[in-house]
Parts: structure tokens; C-alpha cells; sequence
């Protein structure tokens, strides 16, 4: 399998940039999801590394040789498309072949090719069938056998599971993370779906108006965001954001007055961020972090309503005009109106008014 | 309860009237064949005898395989280029994006507006001077890139997925080949019904074939009907008869095409 980079990628439709310039490194058997909002730019970088869209400007590499303006079909690729793209009128064999007959492959090359993907998907019995008597999994399954067959040095996936309903896609998702493994394959995946990308990403790279907004591991996004736009999008429940005032800073520290919330104070440790005093901030915390009342720096809060699912409990609730939402590992809240809980400053993740994270 | 009734009541009269109007011209034209011309004008409406008579007649007069041939060459040709041609158009329109190809389609859809009548002496002259006079190529050359037909396959094209192009250029397809064996067979449906509408305009043309036509040994079926009304005594007998077999390819090519037909006016992918 082949590593991918991007350098300086950009993309404009006449005078309107999307892609403003991505560097990026894909490396050898690498599972790397782009995640972002629809309009991000997520798909259209995928289809310039597929090169059904042109480069503006940059320097696409796939296995170290420059691959701008080469044909879509001498890329080394294969891709996966959200609606699958199934030919309506060719069986199921021969929507999988099909890449390989026009490669100029003997028959028996593209059967045996065709029999081993077919094995390895399952899709066996459903050969001969076309795609029109296939359902939506299935389909999904004939797609990423027809990108198996021609064995890729790279796999493209385009949103492939958002047309799938909620629990195919849980049993699709694993299926994928089980190919990834087998096939050792180099993956490039697109989603607008936060959960997708966690579950399966070696690296996640987020995107936001064209740019990278960041890149890591799942955990890393998650733990450790670089700002505001990445610690709201990653994690669900989402983060929970409070605004907050600068009221005192020095010692490699700040302190931190949550203006909605009776000016509860949270002292931070800073390392080389000078922050003014009256600046405002915002504090992100997770729904997990909010620790027991009583630890000095509680808020309370109003509770609007419950979600019991088992093992855990979200609350949604409101205080000084902000929403927030709590996880508990209580069984049974019981019916209160109200909650009070704390925020450990060591939870809570600061960012500065543009939005960039305060380490 | 006795509006709902009337009103109903109503819409069937009304569609009744319009049924009898649509059919009745057909079963005129197809008693009449079976009659004697004399009976005809009188307005019988039974079934006659007199087929095999009107039919002796009208084969003394008419050398029915050879108009039946031209006619029907020239309606295959036609078909067959105009849907070539005009799919080539339809797809490239809604395929290719161009700045100025909203500014070319509109002007060809303003083109549909010219009557045929202010374009038949200039092309008339271009035949002639291309010496194409009195063949059946220049029967069939005006007609080929039909804009009705280029704008029907621009609207179909509209529903066919840009992503099975996609998956066709990674697997390694030039564009003629995405057309033919991506394009040409999901679009099966859109050809049928538009295989309907070319032919039955091509087998149906009479004005420019009159025009273009003059020996007769080229002579199609349409205008040789029109030279039998001509007689100083028309026989309407042989008439109806000629005219029921002209009819019989187009109903023939309908009833094998229909489904398609249907499928291919709704939209043809699904």
C-alpha cells in the first residue's frame, strides 16, 4: 500500500475558493477520515485526490509521484460513492468487473478477482442479481467490491453509509473497520458524521470553509482540541460552552469569572498565554466532566428534561441563559427541577474570544 | 350525494364525447377500407365486403412495396441519426459545464419558434445547390439534429446520476465510452419513447418530402395517399385502405415500444 500527500492544495471555482490551500500526509495503510460540516469542502478534496475535480494550485502525490493531471483511472485509486453508482444494467458480477475489462484482464483473471471479492463481502449468491434487486446494503457491499477487485493502492469512500438506515450503518461501519484490517489497505473516507469518523479514523482531519481546522487521532480531537469550531464538532453529546471574564491572571495561571453563572470562579493553569484581565473567554466542558456539587465552583442550573438510556442519563438543562448538557451514571435521576453541579478546572478546555484554545 | 353524482355523471359524458371523438376517425377509416367508395360518402358504418376489391385497386395504382420501402428507409434512417445526433447534444449539454452554453441552448430552443413553412424555401435552395434533389438524403438531413429531440435528452440527462460518470471515469472509461455503455443503456426508456416520436414524425412527413421528392419511384406513402385524393372520381375505398396500412408500422412500433415509452416520459432513471 501507498502513502498520499497533499501540498498546498487549493481549488476555485472561478473566483470563488473552496480548498484555500491543504497540506496534508496520508500515510501507508492508514484509515484518515475527513469530517466536517456539508459545504466544508470535505468531498471535493476527495474527488481532486480522485481527480474528478481539477487542481487549482499544489501538488497532489500518490506513492511519490505527482498525480495532478494524471486520468482518474491511472491513479491508482478506486472509490466508493454515497449513492453507490451501481451500473443499473450490468449484474452484480459484472458491475465488480467492469473497471477490469477495460484494463484489457483476461476473463478468468476478472472472475477469479471478482469470485475473491465476492468472498470476502459475501456477496456470493447475489452475483448474478442487478442492482435494482439488491437492498441499500447490499448495494453498498457490490460498491466497495467493485473498488476491491482492482485493488487500489488507495480507497476513496464518499459518505458511503449516509444513505443507509441507523442500524446498517452501526453493522456497515464495523464491516469496514473489519476490511480496513484485512485488506491493510491506505483509506481516505468522508463523512459529516462525527460518530463515523471516531469509530474508524486512524486520523481524523477536520475541515471547516475549506481549511484544515485540525488534524489528529480520535482521542486526540477529543481530549485536546485546538479550538472552539473542533471541540463543538467532535464528540456527542456535543461540548458544552460557557462564557467566561478574565478577573485575575499571573503565576502561570488565570481566573476565570463565568458572567452567566454568579461570577463562579475557576482558576486555570496557563502555560505562555498571556491573557488580559477583562478579556472574555469561553469555557468548554464536556457532558461527562461536570463533577458533584460542592467543590467551589458549582452552578445551578434548571433541568428541562431527563434522557434515561440505561446506562446513562443526559440531562439538558439551562442557567443563565446558556444550555447545557450533563451525562450521569445514575440509573434514576428522579423528577427535580433543578441540578446543581461543579466544573473541575482541570476539565474545562479555555479559548479566547477568536476561538483558539488557551493551553 | 346527488351533486357528487351529477358531477361524476358529468365528467363521464364529457369524457365519453371526448372518447368517441379520439376513436372514431380510427374505426371510420378502418370500416371504410372494407367499403365501396359510393357507400362511404353515403356514411355507412357496417362492415363491407370489399377489402380484397380495394385492395386489387389500390395495388393497380400504387406500387405498394417500393413506397412502403422508401418510407420505411427513410423512417429508420431518420430515427436512427436523429437519435444519434441528438443524444450526443442532450448529453453534452447537461454534461459539460460552459459558460456559454445556457446562451447556445436558449437560442436554439428560440430556433423552435420558426415555422417550418419560412425555412422550407432556403433549404430548398441548399438541397438543390448541394444537389441533393429528389433523394431520400435530403429527406433526412434537415431533420437530424432535431432540437425538440436535443432538448428532450437534455431534460432526461437531468436524471441520470453524475456519479455513475464518476465511477465510470475511475474505472478507466473515456467519454464515448461512459455514452455507450453507461450512458446508452440506462437511458433505455428515454430512446424508446423518443425512437416513438422521431419515427412516427419521419414516417408522417409530407410537406418537405413533397418538396424534395419528384420522381416517382421515391415517392413515400404519405404522398402517395395525397395523389390518390387527387382523382377526378376519388376512390375512397382504396383511400382508407392505404391509409390503414400507413398507420400499421407507427401503431406496431407503439404497442412494441409502449412500456418503455411510458417509462421513458415519466423519467427514465429511477
Amino acid at each position: 500500500m501507498t502513502s498520499l500527500s497533499l501540498k498546498g492544495i487549493r481549488k476555485s471555482y472561478g473566483q470563488l475558493p473552496v480548498i484555500k490551500g491543504v497540506d496534508l500526509t496520508v500515510d501507508s495503510r492508514e484509515f484518515v477520515v475527513f469530517v466536517g460540516p456539508s459545504g466544508c469542502g470535505k468531498s471535493t478534496l476527495l474527488r481532486m485526490i480522485a481527480g474528478l475535480e481539477s487542481i487549482t494550485a499544489g501538488d497532489l502525490e500518490i506513492g511519490g509521484k505527482r498525480m495532478n493531471d494524471v486520468d482518474p483511472s491511472k491513479r491508482g485509486i478506486a472509490m466508493v460513492f454515497q449513492s453507490y453508482a451501481l451500473y443499473p444494467h450490468m449484474s452484480v458480477r459484472d458491475n465488480m468487473g467492469f473497471a477490469l475489462r477495460f484494463a484489457g484482464k483476461p476473463k478468468d483473471e476478472i472472475a477469479r478477482q471478482v469470485n475473491e471479492a465476492a468472498r470476502i463481502l459475501e456477496l456470493g449468491p447475489l452475483l448474478d442479481r442487478l442492482p435494482a434487486q439488491l437492498s441499500g446494503g447490499q448495494r453498498q457491499r457490490v460498491a466497495i467490491g467493485r473498488a476491491i477487485v482492482r485493488h487500489p493502492d488507495v480507497f476513496l469512500f464518499d459518505e458511503p453509509l449516509s444513505n443507509l438506515d441507523a442500524e446498517l450503518r452501526v453493522h456497515m461501519r464495523i464491516e469496514l473497520a473489519r476490511l480496513h484490517r484485512e485488506l491493510q489497505a491506505t483509506i481516505i473516507y468522508v463523512t459529516h458524521d462525527q460518530v463515523e469518523a471516531m469509530t474508524l479514523a486512524d486520523k481524523i482531519v477536520v475541515l471547516r470553509e475549506g481549511e484544515v481546522s485540525q488534524v489528529g487521532t480520535p482521542l486526540q480531537l477529543y481530549d485536546d482540541p485546538d479550538n472552539l469550531f473542533v471541540a463543538g464538532f467532535i464528540g456527542s453529546p456535543k461540548m458544552n460552552f460557557l462564557s467566561g471574564e478574565v478577573v485575575d491572571t499571573g503565576a502561570g495561571a488565570a481566573t476565570i469569572a463565568l458572567v452567566n453563572h454568579g461570577g463562579v470562579r475557576l482558576t486555570k493553569p496557563l502555560g505562555g498565554q498571556l491573557l488580559q484581565k477583562g478579556e472574555m473567554v469561553t469555557i468548554g466542558i464536556r457532558p461527562e466532566h461536570f463533577g458533584v456539587a460542592g467543590q467551589g465552583t458549582d452552578i445551578a442550573l434548571a433541568v428541562d428534561v431527563a434522557e434515561h438510556l440505561g446506562s446513562t442519563t443526559y440531562v439538558y438543562a439551562h442557567g443563565g441563559g446558556e444550555r447545557l448538557i450533563i451525562q450521569r451514571e445514575e440509573r434514576h435521576m428522579g423528577d427535580t427541577d433543578a441540578i446543581a453541579v461543579s466544573i473541575p478546572p482541570e476539565a474545562a478546555l479555555l479559548f479566547d474570544s477568536a476561538g483558539k484554545r488557551l493551553r | 350525494m346527488s351533486v357528487a353524482l351529477l358531477r361524476r355523471g358529468a365528467v363521464y359524458a364529457f369524457l365519453s364525447v371526448a372518447a368517441f371523438l379520439s376513436v372514431f376517425p380510427f374505426y371510420w377509416m378502418a370500416v371504410g377500407s372494407t367499403n365501396q367508395s359510393p357507400d362511404i360518402v353515403r356514411g355507412k358504418l357496417g362492415v363491407g365486403e370489399n377489402l380484397l376489391v380495394n385492395f386489387q385497386h389500390l395495388m393497380t395504382q400504387v406500387d405498394l412495396p417500393r413506397v412502403f420501402g422508401n418510407s420505411f428507409l427513410i423512417a429508420v434512417i431518420s430515427t436512427f441519426l436523429t437519435l444519434a445526433v441528438s443524444s450526443f447534444a442532450g448529453y453534452g449539454f447537461e454534461m459539460f459545464r460552459s459558460r456559454i452554453r445556457e446562451r447556445i441552448f436558449q437560442l436554439l430552443l428560440l430556433l423552435l419558434s420558426i415555422p417550418f413553412a419560412a425555412l422550407m424555401v432556403p433549404l430548398f435552395v441548399m438541397i438543390s445547390r448541394a444537389q441533393l434533389n429528389n433523394t431520400f438524403t435530403a429527406v433526412v438531413l434537415p431533420g437530424i439534429a432535431s432540437i425538440f429531440i436535443v432538448f428532450y435528452f437534455r431534460q432526461a440527462t437531468k436524471a441520470f446520476p453524475r456519479e455513475l460518470r464518476d465511477a465510470a471515469r475511475v474505472d478507466g472509461l473515456k467519454e464515448w465510452q461512459i455514452f455507450l455503455f453507461v450512458y446508452l443503456p440506462t437511458m433505455r426508456s428515454t430512446y424508446a419513447a423518443a425512437t416513438i416520436i422521431v419515427f412516427m414524425n419521419a414516417w408522417n412527413n409530407y410537406l418537405w418530402p413533397l418538396i424534395v421528392l419528384q420522381t416517382p419511384e421515391n415517392k413515400t406513402i404519405t404522398l402517395v395517399i395525397s395523389t390518390l385524393t387527387a382523382a377526378y372520381t376519388p376512390d375512397y375505398g382504396v383511400i382508407l385502405l392505404a391509409t390503414v396500412l400507413a398507420t400499421a408500422p407507427t401503431l406496431v412500433i407503439f404497442f412494441v415500444l409502449q412500456r418503455q415509452f411510458v417509462q421513458g416520459m415519466l423519467g427514465a432513471v429511477k
